[in-house]
């Protein structure tokens, strides 16, 4: 059974994905990290840089 | 964690089990409810379940014991002896009293257990803020997600610091070179297009420019020591001369004083001087054998040696002479050799480069004769300087272009990561305000959900009560704390200011289960012990009813209770029976402890009177007699039929049967589930009950004489008329009630009263006219 935070940090990253502010390959990686607090400002930098840049591109 | 339906609670030693206490659960049923007056043992196996699941005695908490776990164990018994098993149906779970704490083995199957007691039921809606949060927090704690929150707003906040420096770099590079663009006479328009022009020049045009004026520099300054140690060579050499010519004066003065064969009269001069030291005062000339002079030979012998020794000096001095002047002469061809070569290189560098028009030559070429360089480098002096100044300024000029293009590179790097910064900060506020929504949505949902839970299903207890609105808040300026709101007389309340005990007790017992049922509860064996205490009757039943639905949800149900009209109402069938296990506990005693009854319905217990061999008309008369009138009683009320009104309300089959005119008997029909038919649509036999009360009206005297009173006239009656009234009874209830589902006592339909899931409809809804 899934934590208040694990369900939580899955609508949050399904959220930021629609928004385009995360990959969908990065969603499902960070979601662990999120949900036991511990995606760092780097984690999130390098998450949002990289969909940026994704969007740039395409 | 298990889901399968338990089999056995075996108790040893705990609290009232004096001795082993074994509680079986009936296979297919999910509620237990568990009769038993006060002191009967019901607490000892909640706490058999908390000790099992939990490791704890609840019932003993807050009686001001201390640590509780000594007084565990029956009296007379040690906590060693102390066990709890649970059965189910795929495992068998132990749980014995260690040195510290509850063993339990094995530990994965230990059940997952929630026990509510009378004394806690009150305890989350009178808690602190604080503490209610606590006990809802497992439900809403984000805690995680939190953490993670707050590390994006840590970026956001370091992302905007490092953009100010970053605006504040470029606007420092940008003055640097508004300065340099100053500085340069204000080429173009633009500082920063003439910087990126300038800082791209090649600035190794200035190193070739630099290092030519730099060999020409040299070249000159190698020139500028020739006259000087060109005229010294030239005055030594000729004081070297000088000194030759000295010393060729002395020689010709000694010889002058020494005839031609000086040198071979020297050789006969020192043979003698040897042959004189041998012989020293000889008689004669040893070379003419004369002794006219011998007297004093050796003296004369040496003054004439004497002479040709300064001879000799001179000579040597003069080869030293020679040596002198032939040094200088090397000197100064050397020096002119050397001077004709710089004089090579110097022409060359002032031929071989294409100088700019700041580097300035000689206007006529180096003179061939050295003695005229001195006022050729004399006319020539300031261009030296003139040079240094060229190089030093190229030097300077090609240390701006590199100070610039630092500076220009600086400004664009900086003003890149301004342009990164402008570009991540809004995606960064964005997706922290996206989390921020997302978790404020989820814990809102969560607690209105759970709200939403509570109120449904206190609404069952208080149907149109107006109650039912409750509310479950974060406190927005507090962390970690939970308002409970209601809705009283229209009014947003807390509860607990206006409710009564029994609305709060029932709010107490909605807001457990609602909170139970949120986690696991296909795995959760629910407990509530006496929590029926102090709801009124008009609530109770609704409460139950309420009970009964919940607790399917659940892998099992267990309800102890005093309430004693549930027993009763369980006896007589007026309860939905199919899901529920009904037991009853005796009085506890020392010597046995709990005790189990088990409790039969009224007609059950008829039809196993009957079915005894032989069976007793006696009994069977007086049980039936009894059903008989809980029947008529029902069905009078239900059709309100006049019967005489009579103080204490006791009334017998005389009044009751005829109050059932002919007219609702003819009409009195129950349609009987019989299952479905292939599309699921239910299947019912229709059943008359006039044929049941017309026979029954006729035998009802079997009863008085058989189940009543002594009455002799029963000598004369066959056992099998008493037996028949038993069975008509058996069939009539059989026909109008349930086992499982109770009576018909809904009239939902508009047409007919039903049992519940419709499986008795007994009509007419009213008593016909």
């Amino acid at each position: 059974m899934s934590t208040p935070s694990q369900v939580l940090a899955k609508k949050i990253l399904a959220r930021l994905t629609a928004e385009k502010l995360v990959t969908d390959d990065d969603a499902k990686k960070l979601a662990t990290k999120m949900a036991d607090g511990k995606l760092r400002p780097e984690d999130w930098k390098l998450a949002i840089e990289k969909a940026a840049e994704k969007g740039a591109k395409a | 964690m298990s889901t399968s339906a338990p089999k056995k609670l075996t108790i040893e030693h705990l609290r009232g089990s004096v001795l082993p206490f074994s509680l079986p659960f009936e296979k297919g049923k999910k509620l237990m409810v568990i009769y038993g007056e006060n002191g009967t043992g019901k607490s000892t196996i909640c706490d058999a379940f908390e000790f099992l699941a939990k490791g704890n005695v609840g019932s003993l908490d807050n009686r001001g014991l201390g640590k509780t776990n000594r007084y565990w164990h029956s009296l007379g018994k040690k906590p060693a002896d102390v066990s709890v098993t649970l059965e189910t149906a795929t495992a068998t779970c132990r749980a014995t009293v260690g040195k510290s704490e509850v063993i339990v083995n094995p530990p994965e199957h230990r059940p997952r257990i929630e026990v509510l007691r009378r004394s806690q039921i009150l305890s989350l809606i009178e808690a602190k803020p604080a503490e209610r949060y606590a006990a809802i927090s497992r439900f809403i704690d984000v805690s995680g997600v939190e953490a993670s929150e707050a590390f994006l707003r840590e970026l956001i906040r370091d992302t905007k610091s490092g953009r100010e420096v970053a605006i504040a770099r470029v606007q420092e590079n940008r003055d640097a070179i508004q300065q340099f663009w100053e500085e340069a006479g204000k080429p173009g328009v633009d500082p920063l297009l003439w910087g990126e022009s300038e800082s791209k020049r090649d600035a190794s045009a200035f190193d070739s420019e630099i290092k030519a004026i730099s060999n020409l520099y040299d070249a000159y300054a190698r020139l500028a020591d020739y006259p000087e140690q060109t005229g010294s060579a030239i005055k030594n050499l000729q004081e070297a001369q000088n000194s030759l010519d000295s010393a060729q004066q002395t020689i010709d003065k000694y010889l002058a004083g020494v005839s031609a064969d000086a040198a071979e009269i020297a050789n006969i001069l020192e043979s003698a001087k040897a042959y004189l030291s041998k012989h020293t005062e000889p008689s004669v000339c040893p070379l003419c054998e004369s002794a006219e002079k011998a007297h004093g030979l050796t003296d004369r012998v040496n003054e004439r040696i004497a002479a040709f020794d300064a001879l000799h000096e001179a000579n040597a001095n003069k080869i030293k002479k020679e040596q002198g002047v032939h040094l200088a002469t090397q000197q100064l061809e050397i020096l002119e050799k050397n001077a004709l070569q710089h004089t090579v290189s110097f022409n060359l560098c002032c031929t071989s480069n294409s100088w700019p028009a700041d580097i300035l030559l000689p206007g006529t070429p180096v003179p061939e004769d050295i003695a005229e360089w001195s006022a050729w480098l004399t006319s020539n002096a300031h261009l030296s300087a003139e040079w240094k100044k060229a190089e030093t300024a190229r030097q300077d000029k090609k240390q701006f272009l590199s100070t610039l293009g630092r500076a220009i590179k600086t400004c664009t790097e900086n003003t890149l990561a301004q342009k990164e910064l402008d570009t991540l900060l809004p995606n960064l506020e964005k997706a922290l305000k996206i989390a921020e929504e997302e978790r404020r949505q989820f814990t809102d949902a969560t607690l209105a959900g759970i709200a939403t839970e509570v109120g449904r299903l206190y609404e069952v207890v208080h149907p149109g009560e107006g109650f039912n609105k409750i509310s479950l808040e974060l406190d927005p300026a507090k962390r970690a704390s939970l308002e409970i709101g209601a809705s009283f007389c229209g009014q947003a309340t807390p509860p607990q200011a206006y409710f009564s005990d029994s609305h709060l007790d029932t709010l107490g017992l909605c807001v457990f289960l609602a909170l139970t049922a949120l986690e696991k509860p296909a795995e959760t064996i629910l407990v509530l012990d006496d929590v029926l205490a102090s709801v009124d009757e008009p609530h109770v039943e609704r409460l139950i009813k309420m009970l009964y639905d919940e607790a399917v949800k659940f892998r099992h149900c267990v309800i102890t209770t005093h309430y004693r009209p549930w027993k009763q109402k369980l006896r007589w069938g007026w309860l939905q029976n199919d899901q529920c296990q009904f037991v009853e506990l005796t009085k506890w005693t020392a010597v046995n402890g709990l005790t189990l009854v088990r409790s039969v319905p009224d007609v059950e217990r008829l039809r196993l009177l009957l079915a005894e061999t032989p069976p007793d008309p006696q009994l069977v008369c007086s049980k039936a007699g009894v059903i008989l009138e809980a029947a008529l009683d029902f069905l009078t009320q239900l059709y309100e039929c006049s019967i005489p009104r009579r103080a204490g309300g006791l009334y017998t089959l005389g009044d009751l049967l005829p109050a059932l005119d002919k007219k609702l008997r003819t009409s009195l029909k129950v349609d009987v589930l019989n299952g479905a038919d292939t599309s699921g649509t239910p299947v019912y036999n229709t059943v008359p009950l006039a044929p049941y009360m017309d026979e029954l009206t006729r035998i009802a005297q079997a009863r008085n004489v058989f189940g009543c009173h002594f009455n002799e006239l029963s000598f004369d009656l066959l056992d099998a008329d008493g037996l028949v009234f038993g069975q008509q009874v058996l069939e009539l209830m059989s026909t109008l009630t349930d086992g499982d589902a109770g009576w018909p006592r809904n009239s939902k339909s508009g047409s007919y009263w039903a049992t519940t899931g419709e499986t008795r409809r007994l009509h007419p809804l009213k008593k016909p006219n």
